[in-house]
């Protein structure tokens, strides 16, 4: 291995001589993961959904002796999704060319059968036949209970007005007719004034037990209407930007990058410089070859992934953001960046030898790291085979195990289970490698 | 008879269809020079780089006995090093215990550049002359050189003649490839005319001058 050592030495300080290669290497994967996690944001970003308003709702519609603001309704329900005031027209044409997912529409009398609540309303749901159809419809579902709780709360409400009336009496209107009622209250009020009798005490007790009856139909009504609510605790949690799995990502990403893009270069470079067929000459083997420039990916992706993580942490301790960085477990994740970046070096060390040249083998180890890496961000319920085809490339494995490093209670079984794919990926890609090296130095 | 330094029996070397190599033997005993002399394409870069164990034959063996230097026909050096650094460099890599004394006695004897100027940057003739001096690390008693005077001016020129003499003076063996009929005529004992991988002439360089011209035409 000293012979390895040396050669290691060697592209280091050749690394270090070159300070635009190394600012572009460094600099290339953040960038390249930057955009995958704003591509990842614009995912998980709001649609645009088109309101059409046939029903030509008023700002504020009355229902159940309640005012509602429409736009504030709008505002307060559409937290997943922008909708956009549209006439019919423009909405089906905006739907047919994908300017918005979806269309919903209040058709005409729906206000009224709102209010009658003679017939049940409805609102019309269109969507595009796009990825995002199924997760519009559940936001629009989401829409109309979110609709028909603020609803339920206002007719509950005005229920209870009538069962106040019944327990304490009053004025009231009902079906557009005022009417005076005496009320429980009054009811025992009066029972009080006549001579006790028999049938005078069996009133009063229906009245008390009417009453305490009645004073519980809120809670009744309430739990008729939602009998499970979700309880939503605020959020101290981290934000998406801070989370776990950008973080694994993140480092996986550019240490995955970095490690292949100048690994295929250092290998082609010993073919352009002419220098492998004097290390060849008993001087250093293939294999201790592929050693040094897997070893070279694994330096200087420790080097960079350790900044990166540093960093994040930094952001994450100023931020005051929960659970703050694992410190402790920084040292574990540097281990499992090293061993990404001598596997996915491996890897490089193989393009490297294949394309015999440092810049076809710069060109070929990236359009090879694009797909390496989009492939293991597919979900495996998404791409079946594509999640197949992810397990015999390293980058996936990373994810999972720089995630177990950072986050997980107890990460060792994953880290050994990770570790052991990467070590038997690395073996195979490595073997490939010493093979191409040996035609690189044909 | 003197045991060969340097036995190269029935190497060839093929690329796919293209036979770049027919099967060939050679030789190099102590205190001679060998030189091969053939067309562009002949195969002698070859056949050199077969003998010095930097391109695997697809047949054949070579037997060496003494340690063995190579220049190779292209330069072949890190760029961004310097030229002390590559001399150190492949000092190390030849197992030289004192790398840095190595490296400034060559620096001194091919007169290189000592400053931290990457070699990328050194002049043609530096750079064959780095080329040069790296092939002697680890002290070879066999040098083999691939038109290593090709874009030297008269006076490297002979300061590289000084040292294959030297070398040859001192029971080494020394094999060179070169299309400069005048050099054949000053420093090798021996020819080796190669034409489309074929061995066409060997023996002495006295003979040489009358298959010159078939082969260059």
């Amino acid at each position: 291995m000293r012979a390895a050592s040396i050669v290691l030495r060697k592209d280091l300080r050749v690394l270090w001589r070159s300070p635009l290669l190394l600012g572009a290497l460094l600099a290339y994967p953040i960038v390249i993961a930057l955009l995958v996690g704003l591509i990842a944001g614009y995912a998980s970003s709001k649609p645009r959904v088109a309101f059409v308003d046939e029903a030509h709702l008023p700002p504020v519609v009355a229902v159940a002796g309640h005012r509602f603001h429409i736009q504030t309704v709008i505002d307060d329900v559409a937290g997943q999704v922008t909708l956009v005031r549209l006439s019919p027209k423009e909405a089906a044409r905006e739907l047919a060319n994908g300017k918005v997912v979806a269309t919903i529409t209040v058709p005409p009398g729906f206000l009224g059968n709102l209010q009658t609540m003679a017939s049940s309303p409805s609102l019309v749901l269109r969507t595009g036949s796009g990825g995002l159809a199924p997760r519009v419809t559940q936001q629009m579902q989401s829409l109309v209970y979110q609709l028909n709780q603020k609803l339920q709360a206002g007719y509950i409400a005005a229920n209870l007005q009538f069962v106040r009336l019944i327990l304490h009496g009053g004025s009231g209107k009902f079906l557009g007719r005022h009417f005076t009622l005496l009320g429980l209250d009054g009811t025992q009020q009066e029972l009080a004034k006549l001579p006790p009798s028999k049938r005078v005490a069996v009133i009063e007790h229906f009245v008390q037990v009417a009453r305490v009856g009645l004073a519980q139909t809120g809670l009744a009504l309430r739990a008729t209407a939602n009998p499970i609510t979700l309880s939503q605790p605020k959020r101290h949690g981290r934000t998406w930007v801070l989370s776990a799995q950008v973080q694994a990502y993140g480092i996986a990403v550019t240490v995955t990058f970095l490690a292949l893009l100048l690994a295929a270069g250092a290998a082609a470079a010993e073919k352009d410089e002419g220098t492998i067929g004097r290390l060849r000459r008993g001087l250093v083997s293939f294999g201790q070859l592929v050693w040094a420039k897997s070893a070279l990916a694994a330096v200087v992706g420790l080097a960079l992934g350790a900044a990166i993580a540093i960093v994040f942490g930094v952001v994450v301790e100023i931020g005051g953001v929960t659970g703050g960085e694992p410190w402790a477990r920084l040292p574990l994740l540097f281990l499992g960046v090293a061993l990404v970046g001598g596997v996915v070096g491996a890897v490089g060390v193989l393009l490297g030898a294949l394309a015999r040249e440092a810049r076809t083998a710069s060109l070929l180890a990236v359009l090879v790291v694009l797909p390496v890496v989009f492939l293991g961000i597919v979900p495996r319920g998404a791409v079946a085979a594509a999640y197949w085809i992810s397990l015999f490339l390293p980058f996936a494995h990373a994810v999972r195990w720089f995630g177990a490093a950072l986050y997980d209670t107890d990460p060792w079984r994953t880290i050994a289970v990770e570790t052991l794919w990467l070590v038997g990926i690395g073996l195979a890609f490595g073997l490939l490698a010493r093979q191409a090296m040996r035609r690189l130095a044909a | 008879m003197t045991a060969p330094l340097v036995r190269a029996l029935q190497v060839a070397r093929s690329y796919g269809e293209i036979e770049a190599l027919a099967p060939t033997d050679l030789e190099l005993v102590g205190g001679e020079i060998v030189a091969l002399v053939g067309p562009n394409g002949a195969g002698k870069s070859t056949l050199l780089a077969i003998a010095a164990g930097a391109l695997e034959p697809t047949q054949g063996t070579v037997e060496t006995e003494a340690r063995v230097g190579w220049v190779p026909q292209r330069p072949a050096h890190y760029g961004r090093l310097s030229a002390r650094e590559n001399l150190e460099l492949f000092a190390r890599l030849e197992g030289d215990r004192d790398p840095a004394g190595s490296a400034a006695k060559l620096l001194e004897r091919f007169a290189l550049p000592a400053e931290r100027r990457p070699s990328a940057e050194l002049s043609v003739g530096n750079r064959q002359r780095l080329n040069v001096a790296l092939s002697l690390l680890g002290d070879p008693r066999v040098l083999l050189l691939d038109e290593p005077t090709a874009s030297l001016d008269p006076g490297q020129r002979r300061r590289v003649w000084d040292v294959v003499n030297e070398l040859r003076d001192e029971g080494g063996a020394i094999c060179f490839a070169t299309q400069n009929v005048e050099e054949v005529g000053e420093h090798a004992d021996r020819v080796l005319v190669l034409q489309n991988g074929n061995v066409v002439f060997a023996g002495p360089s006295s003979g040489y001058a009358a298959v010159a011209e078939d082969v260059f035409g």
